[in-house]
């Protein structure tokens, strides 16, 4: 471009003064929402989204090529006056732009497939023309902000185009000011805020201490001005992506929900409703039910939007409004009275035990490990041998372990997934006290949600341990050679393993059970949807205590992806996995067992 | 002489009730006295004699029962009143005990008395313990229905007694019989209950029959109802379903995930058949088959009718 | 509208323990608001959000039955009266004479609403002593109620009928858990019921005992609870046979 022609300086004025615009805005949400814009933020996003490169996830690939190609077109426009001094720089910025635009057109393509099929969703769930008209609007200036950047990285190739690629960069610059500056700077705030991490509306400690007054205490929302900034900047942030609903598993089941619809529902109706405004009144019940908090959503978001946060808080809402059927209520009230979510006399937990030898805390407090055994394999007859197979694999590896026997309580987690904080805290703080007490410094879970639970909510209210999952320890004693599979007991059967949400998904804990497999049978084959992309089981989330409407079943859904790798077992990782596919296995009459790695694993001892 | 008397709304526990009040009456040295409300009730029975009261009307609310039944009391002064454990029965028998201001036992069985007082033994706890339970005459109690034979004959001398008109503030503007064909899982006494064992939905049908010739309902687990849809939801026990708990339930075919037994747990006697030996079903059973239900169902049929 | 409802802080059966002799132990059981209550605070709610007022509950219990008291308050009930005496030692009629006094006490209310009967006894004595010992129309099994004025009508649900009843007001009445579905009190407003008012008084205050002789318990015992696991063996024909014969034995088949 020639420096001194006044038509290019204005165009390279406009080009600056748009892109001013796009940091003028991302100054003005980071403000609005408290989100620091420090480098030390910016590098730590970088170096997250380089380590998902490796993951080699589509959706990913495509934002990243979204982001990058917006990034190389604003540097080349911004840059321009002084690559005709640099042609090596050109050149450079002229081969990167290739495969960003072969990203663009990827994009590109895979944003109209979404359009059609959010439309298709946005049918099944009847929503209102205002909605789908919104929604619409949204995802056309997506679509053009990526056919704008596309033209713009085209345009470098031909310099005597340089005035139209100008405009071009111009005008998508004005769209990323006004409706990416936002989710930006979300993504920046909010980019390593771990799935696991579960907003705590009060600290039942202090209530019951007298430092808090229960009459202060808002549990949940069931106001739209009761979303605080961080949530508001999260639903704001959505632009209707649709990667989370091309993820949800109640989506694809059919159920009433979408967390794409849900969040850009809330969004519309706290931004044009006023305060006051009841969010029940657009989102339904079912809809919240619908969610088994799989997380699917939002680690697919390529904005990072929070829908958890918002499905939690509404829920908590609809708790604190009382509006629960009887199972959902008799679930919590089944917590309060007997420790369990099932109304079992908590002091025959045990029961699995009795002959194995197996010591309880109180008989053996030196015991290394205290091995959580979790309400479902306590009580379930057949998630039972989970916990024999368990206790069999330790015995032989001379692991010195102990359980609580009819001490241990629900580990609270289905009252929390519910929307009941209240009831998940005071169990969490009688099973501190308990673990405390005994002072329990390792402890081993078979169950996904009491693990997490242990490992990464408990040390808020005060019990800090070391938790390892099944999975994870029995994989280290076949490492260790603690125990040992001969050759001649490997399992010559085809298994393939589903990974449970709140292992894989929630804490990383995929390469251990798959570890453990590999050493006991012949042939281990993965389904396509595997390790931390893993599918739901659909009983997540409190959803095995009740039922929402839909058109097929999540656990039908897994088990037929299971059956097409043409494994005869399923292997589990979860009690509530296993009863869900089970089920499933029988319903679809596919010849196949269910079993959990821990119990193949003791087989083969 | 000293005297029980039985009184219920329906003729079928008025004759199971005279039979307890036989027991009561030989221990306390009196008679029994079946009362009969406004009109006689020929298919009500007595092995001592009836007593009839005029004034009410023949199908008295309960309130009108209780008023006719004390200003009877007032003047004849029995030991006892007997009424069955229905809901009409409890009500008489506890607003006669206000009204008169005596102790009234209450779901009794295994009824007597001795000089001082009547005694019977009854559930408590959701039928976790059996307490004896006694009261000084007079008194009241109402009789567990079910536990007694009926009287299926005998009529001694009929009493009169004129108690004047009696009326309720509380009217009755319309009465409507609960639909026989409507699923009742939760009053059921026995439940058949279908699980994934069942091959096809046309085979349920000897299942519905099984539980005809059982007097109880058909039940289901979940994956019949809610994945497969052979059975309507309210046919579905569990933990996502209805909650039950019935005197018998027979599990058929039904593995017995958690889901299910958190749904039927508290029955007070399980039985199962099932073709896995190892199902977790049999667990939670006092009675367990391992064999095919297309056998075993057939062979129960058979034997049942062969009792009959 | 003032409605008073009745609530009784019953045994938890599920953690029920057994002495040495097998006799259940009460003392220090783990107790609950017994199960249908929970319906008659719920229609007593939905009665006071119809027609304004006020709920009052009444309870005699021990103290740590507040507890159930509170979770009635949590619920969205305004005040608490609890009478202190223990349920276990007294009778239906004594438990009756002592909440109709204190219910006459604090009154007149409207409509006395309690449950069919208690989870842990059922004996369903206390509610139609109630309506007597007060002196109102008695109307018991309700699974639906409709009060327009000063008359009320009612769906009672019994064995084999549905009837449909009208009295005036004041009234008393039992309910049937079909009636509705009681709304869950979370522990935060079970906490925050906390600073409701709670009246406390003694039983024989409220009305001096005497002039009749209670029911007693002179024994109690347990039945067992745990499963048998008979497994029958035999062709299907012996096993189906053996197993009519085991159900008929327990009682369980006719």
């Amino acid at each position: 471009m020639a420096a001194l022609d006044p038509v290019f300086a204005v165009a390279y004025a406009a080009t600056v003064a748009s892109v001013a615009l796009v940091f003028l805005a991302l100054a003005l949400f980071a403000r609005r929402g408290s989100v620091s814009l420090s480098p030390g933020r910016l590098v730590g996003l970088t170096k997250d989204e380089a380590s998902r490169l490796g993951t080699g996830d589509a959706v990913f690939l495509m934002h990243l090529s979204i982001a990058l190609g917006v990034g190389l077109s604003i540097s080349y426009s911004l840059l321009d006056p002084a690559l005709g001094l640099v042609p090596l720089l050109r050149t450079v910025i002229l081969v990167v732009s290739l495969p960003l635009a072969l990203g663009l057109v990827a994009s590109f393509a895979w944003r109209v497939e979404r359009f059609v099929s959010s439309k298709r969703v946005e049918k099944a769930l009847g929503s209102p023309a205002s909605f789908t008209t919104s929604s619409s609007y949204l995802q056309l200036i997506l679509i053009l902000a990526i056919a704008l950047t596309t033209t713009e990285l085209v345009l470098l190739w031909f310099p005597s185009l340089a005035l139209a690629g100008a405009a071009v960069g111009v005008l998508r610059n004005v769209l990323v000011a006004a409706y990416y500056a936002r989710p930006s700077v979300n993504l920046i705030g909010y980019f390593d805020k771990p799935l696991h991490e579960v907003r705590v509306p009060f600290n039942l400690a202090d209530v019951m201490a007298g430092k808090t007054d229960p009459d202060s205490i808002r549990s949940g929302v069931s106001k739209a001005s009761e979303f605080d900034a961080a949530e508001r900047l999260s639903f704001d942030s959505c632009v209707e992506i649709g990667a989370c609903e091309a993820a949800c598993p109640a989506t694809a089941a059919g159920r009433p929900l979408s967390p794409r619809v849900l969040v850009r529902k809330v969004s519309l109706l706290a931004g044009s409703g006023g305060p006051a405004v009841d969010p029940f009144a657009s989102v339904g019940e079912d809809e919240l039910w619908s969610c088994t908090s799989c997380g699917a959503c939002v680690a697919s978001c390529p904005v990072s939007v929070k829908h958890l946060d918002i499905v939690y808080d509404l829920r908590r809402g609809l708790v604190a409004q009382g509006r629960l059927d009887k199972k959902k209520s008799m679930m919590l009230e089944n917590l309060a009275q007997t420790q369990n979510p099932y109304g079992f006399k908590n002091s025959t937990r045990a029961a699995w035990a009795e002959g194995l030898g197996v010591d309880t805390l109180a008989a053996n407090p030196k015991a290394e490990y205290l091995y959580w055994v979790g309400c479902l394999s306590s009580f379930d007859q057949r998630a039972q041998r989970i916990a024999k197979a368990l206790s069999t694999i330790l015995k032989r590896a001379g692991v010195s372990f102990a359980i609580l026997g009819g001490e241990e309580g629900c580990v609270g987690d289905p009252a929390r997934r519910l929307g009941e904080e209240g009831r998940y805290q005071e169990l969490a703080l009688q099973n501190i006290e308990k673990l405390n007490a005994y002072g329990v410094k390792k402890i081993i879970a078979t169950c996904p949600h009491c693990f997490n639970a242990l490992k990464n909510e408990y040390p808020g209210f005060g019990g800090k341990y070391e938790v390892v999952y099944h999975t994870q320890l029995i994989s280290d004693l076949i490492r260790q050679g603690r125990i040992k599979v001969p050759p001649e007991k490997v399992q010559s059967i085809s298994v393939t393993l589903h990974d449970a949400c709140y292992a894989s998904r929630y804490n990383s804990v995929f390469d251990e059970p798959r570890e453990a497999l590999a050493a006991s049978v012949a042939d281990l084959r993965e389904m396509h949807r595997k390790k931390e992309k893993t599918f739901c089981c659909g009983a997540g989330g409190s959803n095995y205590w009740y039922e929402v409407p839909q058109q097929k079943s999540i656990s039908g859904i897994r088990t037929a992806e299971a059956a097409k790798t043409g494994a005869k077992t399923i292997a589990t990782e979860c009690p509530f996995c296993l009863s869900m596919l089970d089920d499933s296995t029988k319903v679809m009459d596919a010849a196949m067992d269910v079993r959990d790695v821990a119990e193949i694993v003791a087989e083969c001892l | 002489m000293k005297a029980v008397w039985v009184y219920s709304e329906s003729d079928a526990v008025s004759n199971e009730v005279a039979s307890a009040a036989v027991d009561v009456a030989k221990g306390a040295g009196a008679e029994v006295q079946v009362l009969e409300l406004g009109a006689q009730r020929p298919g009500v029975f007595a092995s001592g004699g009836k007593l009839l009261l005029k004034g009410p009307p023949s199908s008295p609310t309960p309130g009108a029962a209780a008023e006719a039944i004390a200003r009877a009391a007032r003047e004849l002064q029995p030991i006892a009143i007997l009424t069955g454990a229905t809901r009409t029965g409890r009500e008489v028998a506890s607003r006669l005990a206000a009204k008169l201001r005596i102790g009234c036992i209450a779901e009794v069985s295994k009824l007597g008395a001795d000089g001082e007082s009547i005694f019977g033994e009854r559930n408590v706890f959701a039928g976790k313990a059996v307490a004896r339970v006694s009261c000084p005459f007079p008194a009241a109690a109402t009789v567990k229905v079910g536990a007694y034979p009926r009287l299926a004959g005998g009529n001694g001398g009929l009493q009169e007694k004129d108690v004047g008109a009696v009326s309720d503030p509380v009217k009755v503007v319309a009465r409507e019989a609960k639909s026989a064909g409507a699923v009742d899982l939760k009053s059921a006494k026995v439940i058949v209950s279908a699980g994934r064992g069942v091959k096809k939905k046309e085979d349920l049908a000897i299942l519905e029959e099984l539980a005809k010739e059982m007097h109880g309902a058909l039940g289901c687990s979940r994956p019949l109802s809610a994945d497969l849809g052979w059975l309507p939801e309210e046919h579905h026990i569990g933990l996502t379903g209805v909650t039950v708990k019935p005197e018998l339930y027979l599990a058929v075919g039904i593995s017995g995930q958690l889901q299910h037994v958190a749904g039927m747990k508290d029955s007070k006697v399980v039985a199962s058949i099932n073709t896995d030996k190892d199902a977790p079903i049999f667990q939670a059973s006092d009675y367990g088959v391992v064999g095919d239900l297309y056998q075993v169902v057939p062979a129960i049929r058979k034997a049942l009718a062969a009792r009959a | 509208m003032k409605v008073a409802v009745c609530v009784k802080h019953a045994v938890d059966e599920t953690e029920l323990k057994l002495d040495q002799g097998g006799r259940p132990v009460l003392g220090g059981a783990a107790g609950k608001m017994s199960t249908f209550d929970k319906n008659a605070v719920e229609e007593a709610l939905r009665l006071k959000s119809k027609h304004q007022g006020e709920v009052a509950v009444f309870m005699v219990g021990t103290a740590d039955s507040k507890k159930t008291m509170k979770e009635a308050l949590a619920m969205g009930a305004d005040r608490g009266v609890l009478v202190s005496a223990d349920p276990a030692a007294i009778d239906t009629f004594r438990t009756a004479e002592v909440l109709a006094a204190a219910i006459r006490r604090s009154g007149p209310y409207d409509v006395v609403i309690c449950s069919e009967g208690s989870s842990d006894t059922y004996s369903g004595q206390v509610p139609p002593m109630l309506g007597e010992l007060l002196g109102v129309p008695y109307v018991g099994y309700a699974r639906k109620i409709e009060v327009s004025g000063q008359s009320a009508k009612i769906e009672r649900s019994l064995e084999d009928s549905v009837e449909t009843v009208e009295s005036p007001l004041p009234l008393a009445v039992s309910v049937v858990s079909e009636i509705n579905e009681p709304r869950y009190p979370t522990l935060i407003q079970i906490m925050q019921a906390g600073k409701k008012p709670i009246e406390e008084l003694a039983a024989d205050a409220v009305a001096p005992a005497g002039g009749y002789r209670q029911v007693s318990v002179p024994s109690m015992s347990s039945q067992p609870s745990t499963r048998k696991h008979v497994m029958i063996e035999g062709t299907p024909e012996e096993a189906a046979a053996k197993l009519v014969d085991a159900l008929v034995k327990e009682g369980v088949l006719k």
